[in-house]
């Protein structure tokens, strides 16, 4: 990395999943909100579900899920009927209109339901919003989690995708975080998945993570390399103690400063480009021949609260607790809380506590960042039409800065990233957003690290 | 791709010899008006599995279903299709003149098809005002199709919504049987109903068997269901 380009290593930057980011959102959004655009949507509109399921056997320390650990089954039943009713208040909304093109199970651990509940919850869907086999289905498990005829069963109800969250294979380092899963465990769930016909195996890979180091990562690397996932995120760890409490039982001294963080987000980058993969956005890796690489390399790449996809849909609707919805302009986000969740879904109520009303400017915004981050580049004239002349004035001075560095070239209208800058990205996109928020105090202690 | 019709257009012989004319089809039109519309029509074979009208492309006529029955779906940008409805004798597509078809109409069996192209009706209405609506005004056209639709998918279980589907597969095809029973021809692959009922082929699968094993189909064979001859004017 170029010296001059190492103080935005130290930049705290959005991650941009939703512009605007939900650090944003406030009670200003009502359920009666949400219920209109729900109400609005159109008959083929292509949707994209979402459902959070919140719990995990265990805790692991980086976490900055909404998540909880829960020894009682039960509780994970009631919560099951509560989706499924959330499922068809929305469905009410909806009358008919809208097609669900994918679904994503998410959590905490999805696969802590059995695959009785989940079908469960499939069936609700498709009861309320029609469910086509074309459908793409899409899980988030914990290898530790999977029982004996788990995969088999997820793949027989139609999931083609499955994740695994493997973050790093170095035992020093698994400790450190309180997630321990052995590499065998990690092979026998690709070989179940390879078995049961599931062509599209994604890897959550974090770097950042305490006690690791460039050897210790790179052989994380070459293991994650020799399972051969069809696609991999790699994404920074972000130490927040001040706001997630569980993070504290990770030693500060232990984790990597900001240059060994740059080393090792390079490293997975080269290696994995080196293995064949192809880099999508900044922090997604998928083999050529792998959808989520044909839709960037059709130009459809999109970014939604899951980071880089190859979902058309331009609405999402989340289900269960903190779940973000976004349709037509609005987002909404449920109750964070389950007691609070409960109450409202038991009074009959969408369980929507706050939320952001896109305005047409805002929506520039979010467009000009998505192609950033999706493609490398932006249109700067559509931005400077849609902000003031003083926050295009700042718009302005952040691009040149960024010019000077080499990070970005700027010719007419277009903004383009260097190809060696990617990985600061953000740092790019921050420079787009008039919110931008690293200096007011209070709010930069909620972001993470740009790299 | 744009290998849309597969015969060259013949002029109908005579209007007279309709098969749909006597259902409804230019029922509404004097026998002045009939004789102008005839004179502009052409009747066209399409063979199984080719469109009438294709997406994104141009299409300046009118068509009518004399026989047969076609699907109409959209393409999604990721290549994946939304069947949103299926044309039966009778049923109308292409309403207005366009540069650039919203759907798709392809033929599920071999069809015929009248087109009047709408630089004629609109010449023909200089004479006779109002010329084309009376020509569609007993037709379903494609604003109907959607309309069928969004109820469809606003039904609440499988069972509701196969039901409906066949109910609405009955008014327009349906043929009597012996002793109050009707028989359904479903021309279209079971994948294509399931897409357009928004379930999965194995629900679909499963909700047909459910309704023959208690009776409320008489018979369930690839492509045709028997029912009661009141469950056609249920919906």
């Amino acid at each position: 990395m170029k010296p001059e380009w190492r103080k935005y290593l130290f930049q705290r930057a959005p991650r941009y999943t939703s512009y605007p980011a939900a650090l944003h959102f406030d009670a200003c959004v009502t359920r009666e909100d949400y219920a209109n655009r729900l109400a609005a949507v159109e008959l083929y509109e292509p949707m994209s579900l979402y459902v959070h399921v919140p719990f995990c056997k265990r805790l692991c320390w980086y976490c900055g899920c909404n998540m909880r650990v829960e020894n009682d089954y039960g509780r994970a039943l009631r919560y099951v009927s509560a989706l499924e009713k959330e499922i068809a208040l929305v469905g009410r909304k909806l009358a008919g209109a809208g097609r669900p093109r994918s679904i994503h199970f998410g959590g905490g651990t999805p696969n802590y339901l059995l695959a009785d509940e989940i079908a469960g919850i499939l069936h609700a869907i498709e009861q309320e919003f029609g469910l086509t086999d074309d459908c793409r289905l899409a899980i988030e498990l914990d290898p530790r989690l999977i029982r004996d005829d788990d995969v088999a069963r997820l793949a027989g109800l139609g999931f083609s995708r499955m994740s695994l969250g493997v973050q790093d294979f170095d035992s020093a380092v698994q400790h450190a975080i309180n997630r321990v899963q052995s590499y065998d465990m990690v092979e026998s769930a690709v070989s179940e998945m390879r078995a049961a016909g599931v062509t599209d195996i994604s890897f959550d890979l974090l770097y950042g993570l305490p006690r690791q180091t460039m050897d210790s990562f790179e052989a994380t690397l070459e293991r994650t390399i020799a399972l051969s996932p069809d696609r991999l995120a790699v994404f920074g760890y972000a130490h927040l103690p001040a706001r997630l409490p569980r993070q504290r039982m990770i030693d500060r001294v232990e984790l990597p400063d900001v240059l060994l963080r740059a080393d090792l987000a390079t490293l997975a980058d080269e290696k994995l480009i080196a293995a064949g993969y192809r880099r999508i956005g900044f922090d997604h890796y998928a083999k050529p021949d792998n959808p989520l690489s044909i839709a960037a390399r059709d130009g459809r790449l999109r970014r939604n609260f899951q980071g880089f996809t190859d979902d058309i849909s331009e609405s999402t609707i989340g289900f269960g607790v903190s779940a973000i919805s976004s349709v037509n302009g609005l987002f909404a986000q449920n109750e964070k809380g389950l007691n609070a969740y409960y109450d409202a879904i038991a009074a009959g109520l969408l369980p929507v506590v706050k939320g952001i009303e896109v305005t047409g400017g805002e929506m520039v915004i979010a467009n000009a960042i998505q192609s950033l981050l999706c493609r490398g580049e932006a249109d700067t004239a559509a931005i400077f039409r849609a902000v003031t002349p003083g926050e295009a004035q700042g718009i302005c001075c952040k691009l040149e800065a960024l010019e000077a560095d080499g990070l970005i070239a700027w010719t007419g209208d277009l903004v383009k990233i260097d190809e060696e800058a990617r990985l600061l990205s953000r740092c790019v996109a921050m420079a787009l957003d008039p919110y931008e928020i690293s200096d007011r105090a209070g709010m930069a202690g909620a972001l993470a690290q740009a790299v | 791709m744009s290998e849309k019709l597969c015969s060259v257009p013949t002029r109908a012989r005579s209007c007279d010899l309709c098969e749909v004319r006597e259902r409804s089809v230019c029922a509404d039109l004097s026998p002045r008006e009939l004789a102008q519309v005839e004179k502009t029509m052409a009747r066209r074979h399409v063979a199984r599995g080719k469109p009438v009208m294709a997406e994104g492309e141009p299409n300046d006529s009118l068509f009518v279903v004399v026989s047969g029955s076609f699907r109409l779906s959209k393409l999604l940008e990721d290549g994946r299709r939304q069947v949103t409805g299926f044309l039966f004798p009778g049923d109308f597509a292409g309403v207005r003149a366009t540069r650039s078809n919203a759907y798709s109409a392809e033929a599920l069996e071999d069809s015929l098809v009248c087109c009047f192209p709408h630089r004629f009706l609109d010449d023909a209405s200089v004479q006779s005002p109002g010329v084309k609506d009376r020509l569609i005004a007993r037709g379903q056209t494609e604003y109907h199709k959607a309309q069928d639709h969004i109820v469809l998918l606003g039904k609440k279980t499988a069972e509701e919504r196969v039901l409906s589907f066949i109910a609405l597969v009955n008014r327009a095809i349906g043929i009597d049987e012996s002793a109050g029973k009707r028989r359904v021809p479903l021309p279209m692959p079971r994948q294509d109903v399931a897409d357009y009922l928004g379930l999965r082929l194995e629900t679909l699968s499963r909700t047909l068997t459910a309704l023959k094993r208690d009776g409320r189909l008489y018979d369930l064979t690839r492509h045709e269901v028997v029912v009661a001859s009141e469950a056609g004017t249920a919906n």
